[in-house]
């Protein structure tokens, strides 16, 4: 007698991919941040479903709305604390969750690996029309600056951005809709997390020692159902301290002020988690030009599985591809502190030289390591 | 009669079709027969040291340029905004 988890049509899907499902023994933590990228999507539908139901956005009522959720509504601070801190963590979940995937060459997995890129830019997507949503004065300005940037397209770009601002500038039209957006684009999210995992289950997880594991595999459940329970114990503490102790820390005091279209603020910048791009679309000089290198920062992500060259998958015994990858960490964390600062020498020709550096490492760096040490391995 | 059809969702990767194995034995000690720290000076230190020279070393030479990039360039763009003393030097 087959047990229904076997045989019902429904649970069968859930069977084989998080009971049944075979998986390599010696997956350590950075095999986490999978899951823990599901429970940041859980949670941030949940807790914007409940803002969702006070919120108003319309112009004049926006900014007024989410004081009134946090003062008046029944813990509804607690659940835009949660809300806002809560699209923090689901950045640095997905950028380790990316490292993990460079370093562990996860990306030879194209097809899970284009799906995630997508994925990537779905949740960027939605979180920046999110951050318009309060109506402050960052909001406004953010808004403004970067819905701008479509205007570089040649002959079509003002159109464009008139359509998309549904007027002359970023206003009540734009601010309905983006709220609108806002609501929809988590359901692409869920619709290509499917598609994600259908991908990855095909061909299986890979492992920290990089080699074919189908020889020794255990069951998803109980092992890793607990250890990913864990993973969430860790991600909550973490969440529920930023959330209770220091919840302005990662953002702007200038969204505590109205938006105000006749005052433009001293520095305009993204959350934390876009600073990097940021920085990359300012180091050129020219406005097609920057938000061509904006795009090509994400989507260069695409090419990685192409410019792989390694006979190894990993980076866990190719040391040259280590220290590029130490370097590509750090340069992202230049990248993101430059992207913070004004436009000012010397920050000007340090987010030029890491931007350049971010884009070298990938074309010619990683490429190169691989094909030195592929030399060595033969003598 | 009606026709039932089963949907195989992951035809490939189910236990008992991963990998073709033979002759494998293992034998094990149980955790109660057995040191809990075995031979901690003369490999567990060792070993430690051999997996903290494989890691660091590649981690912190970056670390160590991407912090003094930092360092120099908030100290740099501070002294810019700064006023230059030696054009008040003469200042009564």
């Amino acid at each position: 007698m087959t047990s229904i988890r076997k045989s019902h049509l429904t649970l069968k899907a859930l069977n084989e991919s998080m009971i049944d499902l075979p998986a390599p023994k010696n997956i350590s933590a950075w095999w986490n941040f999978g899951s823990l990228l599901s429970l940041c999507l859980a949670l941030q539908i949940l807790t914007g479903l409940f803002l969702a139901m006070h919120y108003t956005s319309d112009i004049s009522t926006a900014f007024s709305s989410v004081v009134h959720i946090c003062r008046d509504v029944n813990y509804g601070w607690l659940i835009r604390s949660i809300h806002a801190n809560g699209a923090s963590f689901f950045f640095i979940c997905i950028y380790l969750h990316i490292g993990r995937g460079l370093y562990y060459g996860s990306y030879l997995n194209k097809e899970a690996w284009s799906a995630g890129v997508i994925l990537l830019l779905l949740v960027m997507m939605t979180a920046f029309v999110g951050y318009v949503l309060p109506w402050g004065q960052m909001s406004f300005w953010g808004a403004t600056v970067i819905t701008n940037l479509l205007s570089a397209i040649p002959y079509v770009g003002e159109n464009i951005v008139q359509w998309l601002w549904g007027g002359f500038s970023v206003d009540s039209a734009t601010l309905t809709r983006f709220f609108a957006f806002h609501f929809l684009f988590p359901f692409g999210i869920i619709a290509m997390t499917l598609v994600h995992l259908l991908f990855l289950h095909e061909k299986g997880s890979s492992n920290p020692v990089g080699i074919n594991s189908n020889a020794d595999k255990i069951y998803f459940h109980p092992y890793f159902i607990y250890k990913d329970l864990i993973g969430f114990a860790w991600f909550a503490l973490f969440l529920i301290t930023l959330v209770l102790f220091i919840p302005n820390l990662l953002g702007d005091p200038e969204n505590f002020t109205p938006a105000n279209p006749l005052v433009t603020p001293p520095h305009i910048k993204p959350e934390w988690y876009f600073l990097f791009a940021y920085a990359i679309l300012r180091s050129i000089p020219n406005k097609l030009g920057g938000v061509f290198a904006l795009l090509a920062s994400i989507l260069i992500l695409l090419i990685v599985p192409i410019l792989h060259t390694s006979k190894w998958q990993n980076f866990a015994f190719r040391p040259l591809a280590q220290i590029f990858m130490g370097l590509l960490v750090v340069d992202v964390a230049i990248l993101t502190w430059i992207g913070g600062m004004p436009v000012e020498p010397p920050f000007i020709i340090i987010g030029q030289i890491a931007s350049f550096l971010y884009f070298f490492l990938f074309l010619v760096f990683f490429p190169l390591s691989g094909w030195l040490e592929n030399k060595m391995l033969e003598s | 009669m009606p026709q039932r059809f089963e949907i195989d969702y992951f035809v490939k990767m189910k236990f008992g079709d991963l990998a073709r194995m033979r002759h494998i034995i293992t034998f094990s000690l149980s955790p109660f027969e057995q040191k809990i720290f075995p031979n901690f000076f003369s490999e567990i230190l060792p070993n430690t040291w051999r997996r903290f020279r494989g890691s660091f070393f590649r981690i912190a030479p970056p670390t160590a340029l991407g912090y003094m990039v930092y360092s120099w360039g908030t100290n740099n763009h501070k002294e810019s905004k700064r006023k230059k003393p030696e054009d008040y030097a003469n200042d009564e």
